[in-house]
């Protein structure tokens, strides 16, 4: 093997280690990989430095922040919030409705904000709430920590991990929804039950639930609207514009401006508060990962995954998706996504196959994310939180919830990709 | 020389910011569906210096804390009745 290749084999192993083990931040780890990249790939004439500015994609980063403005507003407004506490009053104190409540609540708060912030507002909810009925909170916690990272399987905008292999394989808001969106509401039923017939010994008995109103939590009902407005645009324009030319990036962006605008808050302020941790992650990994696409070292992994995998799209799509659940399992899913788009755009399908493979991908990345405590930033926080309380969750008790939920969602989507993509006899 | 105690500094402050967050939104949760409650700023009245550490452990005085309630209590009385409360 060319020793240039061995050097940035080396330095992408070097940030996934790093950034795993939590040595450094996820953002300082692939910025100095990115760093490394670039200075060995200059030096031995891999890439040029006009080439090197072309290996960030700007349109993922305007996506992401765009986006990511939108759903701070949104989040400032109490939006999330309400919805949060219109589920736990619709339980009425049945401990079955609550969790049937919490498990699709956070699924779907999850669909438009970050994990690890779906997390920070459920966990508030659930402590809150289990304090008040004095029920264990464990079984609502480590339930809810499961739909999140579900429910940002469901859409275009739900993850990181979507974005990139939305943006990589060209994936319309409508084409992601036409392909995933019955799979994900079956994943939906299927997570709720599984992890309901696991928990339902510890739910807690019947209490009477405070009266409330959670309208009433809110201080400014007139950004309350307008932002409710902004994410019922963004989300309208993402299904509307895309025939017209318009990139999912020019949605956000523009939505973000107009969220600003209308808000009136103070914008250094709602900027202060972006993720700019995943942000600065994405585009040093991005450069990590277009050095290494340099070296041909991707193209030559992707030829030799998919010979294989042999010509049947069954054994490549089903590949995928296992291989991705099972990486992610283990490391960030964002560079799960980000290593695996450039392998999979390298090989050339026909037809149906290429969606198939991509749906895979997006299932496989986001899917392994909560399989046990060290899968994903967001079952870190949980574990966290749990501990403020005052409980301690052991590792092996959240793993054998994960690895359960996790087989049973990734065999599921299995079945669906070959009945969906009709992958048998082809 | 890399100065390990500030860069421990500042990974232990991206955790914390976290921790800040949740606690402000447990906040927001237990206004709304526990029992409300306020916090107020009291400083140390003007010519009282001598007692202040008198004044700081006023903060976990039950009796004190008791007076406090009353006091909100005989004011929200007031407010219920639509009497103007006594300055």
């Amino acid at each position: 093997m060319d020793a240039t290749i061995l050097i940035f084999i080396l330095i992408y192993l070097l940030t996934i280690l790093v950034s795993a083990t939590e040595l450094a931040p996820l953002s300082v780890a692939a910025l100095g990989g990115a760093l490394l990249t670039a200075w060995f790939g200059i030096q031995y004439n891999v890439f040029t430095y006009e080439e090197a500015l072309g290996f960030v994609d700007m349109r993922l980063l305007a996506l992401l922040i765009g986006t990511m403005v939108v759903v701070e507003i949104a989040k400032r407004s109490g939006l999330f919030r309400v919805l949060a506490l219109y589920a736990v009053k619709f339980s009425g104190g049945n401990p079955a409705k609550l969790f049937f409540s919490v498990c699709i609540a956070s699924a779907f708060v999850s669909m438009f904000l970050s994990d690890p912030m779906a997390m920070l507002l459920m966990a508030a909810a659930t402590v809150t709430i289990a304090k008040v009925l004095k029920y264990d909170p464990t079984p609502y916690f480590l339930s809810a920590t499961i739909m999140i990272n579900l429910g940002g399987t469901s859409t275009l905008i739900g993850s990181v991990s979507n974005m990139i292999i939305g943006m990589e394989a060209n994936i319309s808001f409508t084409e992601f929804l036409n392909y995933l969106f019955v799979c994900e509401i079956m994943l939906w039923a299927l997570t709720i039950f599984v992890l309901y017939i696991i928990f339902k010994p510890k739910l807690g008995e019947k209490k009477t639930l405070p009266e409330y109103k959670p309208l009433e939590s809110i201080t400014n009902k007139t950004l309350f609207y307008k932002s409710a407005f902004i994410l019922f645009l963004l989300v309208f324009l993402f299904l509307t514009l895309e025939n017209s030319g318009v990139g999912p990036e020019g949605v956000a962006i523009g939505c973000a401006i107009l969220a600003l605008i209308l808000s009136k808050l103070d914008p250094a302020e709602i900027f202060r508060e972006l993720d700019w941790e995943t942000v600065f992650f994405i585009a040093g990994f991005m450069f990590i990962v277009g050095g290494l696409e340099k070296t041909q070292i991707l193209t030559d992994i992707s030829t030799w995954l998919f010979q294989m995998a042999g010509p049947s799209p069954f054994n490549s799509t089903l590949m995928t998706l296992w291989f991705s659940g099972i990486a992610s399992t283990v490391v960030s899913n964002t560079a799960i996504a980000l290593t695996f788009a450039p392998i999979i755009g390298a090989h050339v399908f026909s037809g149906l196959n290429s969606s198939a493979v991509w749906s895979a991908l997006i299932l496989g990345t986001n899917l392994g994310g909560a399989t046990t405590p060290f899968s994903g930033s967001v079952c870190a926080m949980a574990i966290g939180a749990l501990r403020r309380e005052g409980i301690s969750v052991k590792f092996g008790d959240f793993a054998k919830v994960g690895l359960i939920t996790t087989i049973i969602q990734l065999s599921f989507s299995s079945l669906y990709l070959i009945a969906r993509f009709g992958l048998i006899g082809v | 020389m890399i100065n390990l105690a500030k860069i421990k500094k500042w990974f232990g402050s991206r955790k914390l910011k976290r921790e800040r967050t949740y606690e402000e939104e447990k906040r927001e949760f237990e206004m709304a569906m526990g029992k409300p409650f306020i916090n107020i700023r009291i400083e140390i009245p003007d010519g009282f210096e001598e007692l202040r550490a008198l004044f700081l452990s006023l903060e976990k005085d039950e009796r004190f804390l008791e007076e406090v309630k009353n006091l909100v209590k005989k004011r929200l009385t007031y407010e219920r009745q639509g009497l103007k409360p006594p300055s």
